[in-house]
């Protein structure tokens, strides 16, 4: 009975931080969604993209780790600024379906670009952490947690911690919150849209890029990454496209659902229900939840 | 005309255009002097919105163009600004229906309309205090969340974050929309304090007539994207058609101004006749 609860409590654990991830990637789709009220269908791209660059950098040119990690972040700060010369700027007061379109496109581009440079074949990505359960824990809460699956959660944590600080006490974060509220009445005091979107789409990239290399160091770094970013999806459905808590509970929550059920039904199906359980738990939301557990309070004035 | 005629901003037979086919202004010539407030008047789509927009260049992002004449502000032609330059040069909009950033708190929604400037938290703070003189009851509600304050809180919000830009011209659209006519005297006495003690320029459009010229040196009427009539604050007050019209004092039904235009030429032709 014992031995069931801890298993229980290490699935669940287990999840929560792969969870992180999911919250991490989710909140880059968050930043953008809040900034300009559009799906970025990029960011899976966006993360392959990134990481590919950051393996290609260390593998192919021998630069050391850090400095692969600061050149990879200037790359992604270079997309943002690309993609908002190129692709937001001239669709400026375009409708949101075009911007999604447009998002859309983006992505075949970096997917395109990411393997034009650096190759198609599966690179694997040493971070010096092992996947295997952490032996001080393992001995005295006879609990098995991988490694890396805790630094991942530790490094999501900080890095949400970190973004949410910005946002709250940087005067490029009021300007992005004021953008997020009312992007007209933003530009009305001389708020500059195109630094806040620069903002937005360097930070997405730089979660994009943190997320790729956490996931590339457990499954290779390889074109499915695009997939398993996408799961930010239901995570946002769960969670509310605008909401920053919401996204990094929906990440936690789709995280510890979907380890749980691949565990304890995962066996009915087959196994591997993991890929789409959290989308059937994405449609329960639409149906009986749409604005999703956090999404945007509406202020209403009565 | 340049700088020297001592208007701060001169618009010349603008004509703006939304969506390459529909004509929002057709012809609007008004100038704004130095230091002064002007009101410009007139129903709704008579094209106040439009003009003040066409001014703070907000057209372009509701696919709006001005097509014909010229707007000229501080002695320079506007055509090619954006808002947020507008706003370095010291023209800022206040926008129709207050906008406020509802998930902002008060003191938040002021201090972003410092964006622009490059001020240091003391600079700031300092700034904040003497925004908060002109808008006492904003202090006490300076931690509140913007969204949940009441309509004339949230118009005093708005006039103060865009005064924290420093502008030396506010454009203001309808500020009394939806307001108690308390509450729109105190935010008009404002804005009077405002322009008299900072020495801002103003340009307000209002459906509020009478308030509105109470509080103005000049005032601007338009129907239809046209001027129709202008002149002093006090000769639009005491003119016969516009009491009629706009201030509600007639011993007919309404009309517009259109229709006495045509009348009063009517008459005219008929005494030629005769």
């Amino acid at each position: 009975m014992v031995d069931q609860l801890l298993f229980f409590i290490e699935v669940v654990v287990g999840g929560l931080l792969a969870g992180t991830m999911y919250s991490l990637v989710a909140l880059g789709f968050v930043l953008i969604f809040k900034a300009s009220a559009t799906f970025n269908f990029s960011q899976g791209a966006m993360v392959f993209f990134a990481v590919l660059a950051f393996v290609g950098f260390m593998q192919d040119f021998n630069v050391p780790f850090v400095l692969a990690f600061f050149l990879a972040v200037g790359l992604m700060v270079i997309v943002g600024l690309c993609t908002e010369r190129l692709v937001l700027r001239p669709l400026m007061n375009q409708s949101e379906d075009t911007l999604l379109m447009a998002t859309i496109g983006l992505g075949y581009v970096l997917e395109g670009l990411a393997q034009a440079m650096w190759g198609v074949e599966v690179r694997r990505l040493d971070l010096g952490i092992k996947d295997f359960p952490i032996p001080w824990i393992a001995d005295n809460l006879k609990l098995f947690i991988s490694a890396i699956d805790l630094t991942a959660g530790i490094v999501a944590f900080g890095m949400i911690i970190g973004l949410s600080l910005l946002f709250k006490y940087t005067k490029m974060g009021l300007g992005l919150r004021a953008v997020a509220d009312d992007a007209g009445a933003a530009s009305s005091i001389g708020i500059p849209l195109k630094h806040i979107m620069l903002l937005v789409w360097s930070a997405a990239g730089v979660v994009a890029l943190v997320a790729g290399m956490m996931w590339g160091a457990r499954a290779g770094v390889q074109f499915a990454l695009v997939d398993l970013a996408l799961k930010a999806l239901p995570v946002l459905i769960i969670g509310g496209f605008s909401s920053i808590p919401g996204a990094i509970i929906g990440g936690l929550l789709i995280g510890a659902v979907e380890k749980v059920l691949e565990v304890y039904i995962g066996p009915f199906f087959g196994g591997a229900i993991e890929g789409w359980a959290p989308y059937v738990l994405a449609i329960f939301f639409l149906l009986y939840r749409p604005e999703g557990l956090f999404g945007e309070k509406i202020i209403r004035r009565v | 005309m340049s700088s020297t005629s001592g208007n701060i901003l001169e618009l010349k037979n603008v004509k703006v255009v939304y969506d390459n086919v529909i004509l929002a202004l057709h012809d609007v010539t008004l100038n704004v002097p130095k230091g002064k407030i002007v009101a410009l008047l007139g129903g709704n789509g008579a094209g106040k919105s439009t003009t003040l927009k066409s001014i703070s260049t907000m057209l372009a992002s509701e696919r709006g163009k001005v097509t014909g004449g010229s707007i000229s502000y501080d002695g320079n032609p506007i055509d090619k600004q954006n808002p947020s330059q507008m706003v370095n040069l010291g023209m800022v909009q206040v926008l129709e229906g207050r906008r406020c950033f509802g998930h902002l708190t008060v003191e938040e929604n002021i201090i972003s309309g410092a964006y622009s400037r490059k001020l240091s938290r003391g600079d700031i703070n300092q700034e904040l205090e003497k925004i908060y003189g002109y808008f006492i009851r904003l202090k006490e509600r300076r931690k509140s969340q913007a969204g949940f304050t009441s309509g004339g809180e949230q118009q005093m919000i708005a006039v103060a974050r865009a005064m924290m830009a420093k502008p030396k011209m506010l454009l203001l659209d309808e500020p009394s929309m939806g307001l108690a006519p308390q509450l729109v005297a105190e935010i008009f006495n404002i804005v009077k304090e405002l322009n008299q003690k900072e020495g801002v320029s103003v340009l307000l459009a209002e459906q509020n007539t009478n308030v509105a010229l109470k509080n103005s040196d000049h005032g601007y009427i338009i129907e239809t994207g046209k001027v129709m009539l202008e002149g002093s604050a006090k000769s639009l007050l005491n003119d016969d058609k516009v009491k009629e019209l706009y201030l509600g004092i007639s011993k007919e039904g309404r009309k517009n101004f259109r229709d006495v235009l045509k009348e009063e030429s009517k008459k005219k032709s008929k005494k030629k006749v005769n």
